[in-house]
């Protein structure tokens, strides 16, 4: 079943058309690569799916609901958590903390009348202002229990300390818990990126370049921990790469783009052969340059 | 209900520590009123670190919130110092009645809050600090027309009510509200924001909500600062509400640390009582009381001057971020990480337009 679908997505800044026609269907347990050249709108078309954008015309589907209009936080709620591509953590706020605030309101115990999951079923039944409004409701009622200090809220803290500290554990950063994010070494802090999008439970996970900076040895670490978070959290996957051996690797299907347009869309042998990636990557046999 | 028990218990502290100093302090007029408008400056500095200091927005408006609790709190218990409660001895019933005015002045400031923050903490960084600048001084200019309130003379005849004990109670709750505030999982989503809005948005926090939030919890007890004010002073004038009043509260946080609710008390504090101990050092020094009586015009230089010399030792301020029950024997289990050589650059509030 399609988690996220685009249907031929439109960016336009001005005469600038970022994205153009630009189309995408990510299933659970895929595992899709978007590649192009520098300034091919790959991070458009990620801005564009998380609501960062507003799509000029064309339409993001996360699991069913339409999501064009929606802000960001909506888009996170409906399934759909990203990582960016230069690292945007919290860097004052410790690794735990950094994935406590992606806990959120995420983990109301499924017997509470404001839990996710009862959230989650009015919106599926298209009730959409009863959601919201259950969800706003018990948002508000939160802070009073936090400024009482009720046991009911201590309870839920703690819960998320502890699948905070799981999700830290299942990126290998529970040893760096306490400390503060900007501290932390580069490839650590992708991870931890990770860790804190895994927390919103999302149902597609955006990867924006999450091995760029890393070394050899880390990006091979990195695809087993991809594939094993896709199979472990039943995720659809979709990341965007510079590096040809890490998306060859590890996508079963790739997205090329050039220039905001689809060139080419296929398994990784498909594209490595096509004329046109060829051509977006090397250039053209010197045609051009004779005339 | 054993959380609410633990909830309410600094309350169950502070209620006969503050009953046992209001007792030991009866024949200590001048100490009292020093220690009140320290008290308010508390209030304020700690309710503006909610907005400045954890959520990373600034606002330099708070003189105006304040202005509304004050008038709103004031015209109040003006109106209704005439009644008392039948059932309580009049003196138990003018402390309610009091503390009604409080609440009801700090709704009417949250209530501003509200309506002034819901379109302008969308705006980013210095476009906040005009409409707040803004709103502080309209805030000012209506009140100084109004008949209601006295017009420029001010409202006069409020019935002081405000004592040692009211006053520190109010200041005891806002700090275990800021406090709990930043624990909570509201206080992760504000510093989040403060820290990365944009990845804060991207993670699920509804960062326009969580915004408007933090400013009206400010905004009300920066009214109810306000009315501990106004029933202390007994006379309510614009004056008291300036543009240099809400300067006051920003440099208080500032030099106690943008985030720090400790910082903000102690520097709230000291600048309070500076003016006092200039007071006494230069009547000391100079023998008359000529330059002595001069305080109040040197003080505002001598802030600036404190602002530039604390920006070039200490441009994090006093505490930085870190609270005072975070160090030493009050450390929490997880010891904080040792802080960086490289002070943050990171400015609150602007973030950059692309989003990579």
């Amino acid at each position: 079943m399609s988690l996220l679908k685009v249907h031929r997505a439109t960016m336009q800044f001005g005469g600038l058309k970022a994205l153009s026609d630009f189309s995408l269907d990510v299933a659970q347990g895929d595992l899709q690569g978007l590649i192009g050249p520098n300034g091919a709108g790959k991070t458009t078309a990620f801005n564009v799916m998380t609501g960062v954008y507003r799509p000029t015309s064309g339409a993001v589907v996360v699991d069913g609901e339409r999501m064009n209009g929606r802000l960001p936080h909506q888009v996170n709620r409906a399934g759909l958590a990203r990582t960016f591509q230069n690292i945007r953590l919290f860097k004052e706020l410790t690794a735990l903390d950094n994935v406590k605030v992606a806990c959120l309101a995420d983990d109301r115990p499924p017997s509470s009348p404001f839990s996710r999951a009862r959230i989650d079923g009015l919106r599926r039944q298209g009730r959409f202002a009863p959601a919201h409004a259950l969800d706003a409701w018990g948002n508000y009622l939160d802070w009073w229990r936090a400024l009482f200090l009720t046991s009911g809220y201590r309870a839920d803290e703690a819960h998320i300390e502890e699948r905070a500290l799981r999700l830290l554990d299942v990126m290998g950063l529970a040893h760096r818990a306490g400390e503060q994010a900007r501290n932390l070494p580069y490839g650590e802090q992708r991870r931890l990126e990770i860790a804190r999008a895994l927390a919103t439970s999302p149902k597609v996970l955006l990867l924006d370049e999450p091995a760029a900076g890393m070394n050899t040895k880390e990006k091979a670490e990195l695809m087993v921990q991809i594939r094993r978070l896709r199979d472990e959290f039943a995720l659809g996957v979709l990341l965007i790469e510079h590096d040809m051996k890490l998306v060859m690797g590890i996508c079963e299907q790739i997205t090329v783009l050039d220039h905001g347009e689809t060139i080419a869309v296929g398994t990784p042998d498909q594209v490595k052969k096509d004329p046109k990636v060829i051509e977006a990557y090397l250039g053209v046999e010197s045609k051009e340059l004779q005339a | 209900m054993g959380g609410v028990i633990r909830g309410l218990l600094p309350f169950a502290v502070a209620v006969p520590v503050l009953a046992a100093l209001q007792v030991l302090t009866a024949d200590a007029p001048f100490l009292v009123i020093l220690s009140l408008t320290v008290g308010v400056n508390i209030v304020l500095a700690v309710s503006l670190n909610i907005v400045n200091g954890m959520t990373g927005q600034f606002s330099i408006g708070h003189a105006g919130f304040m202005a509304v609790g004050a008038y709103v709190g004031g015209v109040l218990s003006k109106v209704t110092s005439e009644y008392g409660i039948s059932f309580l001895p009049e003196v138990v019933s003018d402390q309610v009645l009091f503390a009604l005015s409080l609440v009801v002045g700090g709704a009417v400031a949250a209530l501003f809050g509200f309506v002034v923050g819901l379109p302008s903490l969308r705006l980013k960084g210095d476009y906040l600090a005009i409409v707040t600048l803004g709103f502080g001084e309209i805030i000012r200019v209506v009140v100084q027309n109004t008949e209601l309130f006295g017009k420029a003379l001010g409202l006069s005849g409020v019935p002081a009510r405000t004592t040692l004990f009211s006053c520190w109670l109010v200041v005891v709750v806002v700090v275990v509200v800021a406090k709990r505030i930043h624990d909570s999982s509201h206080g992760r989503a504000l510093l989040a924001i403060r820290e990365d809005e944009i990845a804060a948005e991207a993670m699920g926090v509804n960062t326009t909500a969580y915004k408007v939030r933090s400013f009206v919890v400010a905004s009300f007890f920066a009214g109810v600062a306000g009315g501990v004010f106004a029933h202390y002073q007994s006379i309510v004038a614009p004056s008291s509400f300036t543009y240099v009043k809400s300067m006051e509260v920003v440099v208080m946080i500032v030099a106690g640390g943008l985030g720090s609710t400790t910082g903000a008390i102690v520097a709230a504090v000291f600048l309070t009582l500076l003016p006092e101990g200039l007071r006494s050092v230069l009547l000391a020094v100079t023998g008359d009381g000529a330059l002595a009586q001069k305080v109040e015009q040197i003080r505002m230089p001598l802030y600036g001057l404190l602002l530039v010399v604390l920006m070039l030792l200490r441009p994090q301020g006093l505490f930085g971020t870190r609270e005072l029950w975070d160090m030493g024997p009050f450390r929490k289990k997880r010891a904080p990480s040792p802080p960086s050589p490289l002070s943050s650059s990171a400015s609150p509030g602007a973030a950059p337009e692309v989003v990579r």
